[in-house]
């Protein structure tokens, strides 16, 4: 009861500020952009492909990677929008008064988690509506536009896991914001140099979002992949609800 | 026939905070009925006192009891019969008042009809009608205060701690203030923080002077203005060295 409650405090005063409406206004601007750039290639790139058959589909050449551009903005929007989720409730001790109110340190974390997420995820249904306006035109691959999807939306989790986490661990909200970008990118460049030499990824490129993702964005859902995304998310979660569970011992 | 346990009871509660000793041995207890001025210059560990009986923090050593029961087992129930209102006050501002009361109700787990009910109870009690709709982020300090009072007050607590409640008010808004605290306290305890004798001596019946973290003074107030505030300046003027 307390997770939701502080959900829905928590996505009331989003929905209110002007702050979520500009990234949100933002967010999708860029993701239309980046849309008709997709698409008009997409175009260009028709009567040069040799057949139906062998060459990339919409789904391939527009909504893999404009999928993927929705996570590269992720990577800096989900610190922004996590950043004030426990440092800036800390500091204006709103964390002391959920406390005193009865809710536990997991009902503050796993609260905070479900409203930033639900803000992403709404942006993210409103991303993946665009392509869907042309699937009577372009029939898509829905299988992979499916997996995509899926593997997006687990992406997201993450990241605003981790932004929870950071949040959770700095006093400061630009701090928590830092620390999450640095996290983020880091999970995204890891395996950068493994890459571009063609070398195996190792447990380096385990860890990396890249290897997670490019089976998904080409239609295939693996477990592993489903199981790193979801690890990302309990151990940042994990390591919140230690720190929020400690402030009645830290003071 | 047995005297019932105390409303409050601490004992022998300690607690450093940033490696420095806050609070020392400290005891006192307090009955239901009561009004307890925590009395003590800047910094002689009133806060830190409050925000432990209020369960937001952890004594390092010693017990915070309420009704007999240790306030750390079994804490939800606990935390559900005290009201806090720290020294600046926590308000969603975002929130209209009336949406940040509901918030509060929810949070106290009232259902619909008792939260509704004790909304209006509240903003009635508070006179805090007028600006129902107004976003919190959009008050005046005092209603800022008596906002946070009836957040405090939603689920009805036995016992109300009241960090500071005096800081930042004109002089109307401190009569109604103590106009109010005099409503509330024959139906639960009340437990609140000042450096200001006066305002002690205005509401309370029960005086604790803290200093150094210590306890120093623990007594029923007994109008003797001019007896406690000797005894005040005696106590805040003694060094570190002293009190310890």
């Amino acid at each position: 009861m307390s997770t939701f409650t502080i959900a829905r405090i928590d996505l009331k005063r989003l929905a209110v500020r002007p702050f979520a409406w500009t990234l949100a206004g933002i967010v999708l601007a860029m993701m239309a952009w980046q849309f008709l750039l997709g698409v008009s290639a997409f175009m260009h790139a028709q009567p040069t492909v040799p057949g139906p058959a062998s060459g990339p589909g919409f789904t391939d050449a527009v909504v893999a990677p404009y999928l993927l551009n929705y996570i590269q903005l992720c990577l800096v929007i989900a610190p922004l929008v996590t950043m004030q989720a426990l440092a800036g409730d800390r500091s204006a001790q709103r964390l002391a008064l959920l406390s005193a109110s009865g809710a536990s340190g997991a009902h503050i974390v796993f609260g905070k988690f479900i409203a930033r997420l639900a803000f992403l995820w709404l942006l993210l249904v409103v991303v993946a509506t665009v392509p869907l306006v042309l699937g009577g035109a372009t029939h898509p691959d829905w299988g992979q536009f499916g997996a995509a999807l899926i593997a997006t939306a687990l992406c997201v989790a993450a990241l605003t896991a981790i932004g929870i986490a950071c949040s959770a661990f700095t006093p400061e909200p630009a701090l928590a914001a830092t620390a999450a970008l640095l996290i983020g990118e880091a999970l995204s460049l890891i395996d950068a140099g493994l890459r571009i030499t063609g070398g195996e990824g190792g447990w380096l490129g385990y860890l990396a979002l890249h290897t997670h993702l490019a089976p998904a964005m080409r239609g295939l859902v693996r477990s592993e992949d489903i199981v790193y995304f979801l690890l990302i998310v309990a151990l940042a979660l994990a390591l919140a609800i230690h720190r929020a569970a400690a402030e009645r011992e830290r003071g | 026939m047995a005297k019932p346990p105390a409303l409050l009871q601490l004992d022998h509660v300690s607690r450093r905070l940033s490696g420095r000793e806050v609070l020392r041995d400290v005891s006192f207890s307090l009955q239901r009925e009561d009004v307890l001025g925590l009395l003590g210059v800047n910094g002689a560990g009133k806060s830190t006192t409050l925000a432990i009986v209020a369960g937001v923090l952890q004594p390092d050593a010693g017990t915070v009891r309420i009704d007999d029961r240790v306030s750390n087992e079994g804490l939800c129930t606990i935390r559900a019969r005290i009201g806090w209102v720290p020294e600046s006050v926590p308000l969603w501002p975002e929130l209209t008042v009336s949406e940040s009361l509901d918030a509060c109700g929810r949070l106290r787990g009232l259902s619909k009809p008792l939260r509704r009910m004790a909304c209006e109870r509240e903003l009635a009690r508070l006179e805090l009608q007028a600006v129902a709709h107004r976003l919190c982020g959009q008050l005046s300090l005092g209603q800022k205060r008596r906002v946070g009072l009836a957040q405090a007050l939603l689920h009805e607590p036995d016992l109300l701690v009241l960090d500071e409640p005096g800081n930042g008010l004109d002089p109307v808004q401190t009569a109604q203030l103590r106009e109010l605290i005099g409503k509330l306290s024959p139906r639960r305890g009340i437990i609140l923080s000042s450096h200001e004798l006066a305002e002690v001596e205005a509401m309370c019946n029960r005086v604790v002077i803290l200093h150094e973290g210590r306890v120093r003074h623990d007594a029923k107030l007994d109008g003797e203005h001019g007896k406690l505030d000797a005894q005040f300046r005696a106590i805040a003027a003694q060094p570190a060295s002293a009190a310890a």
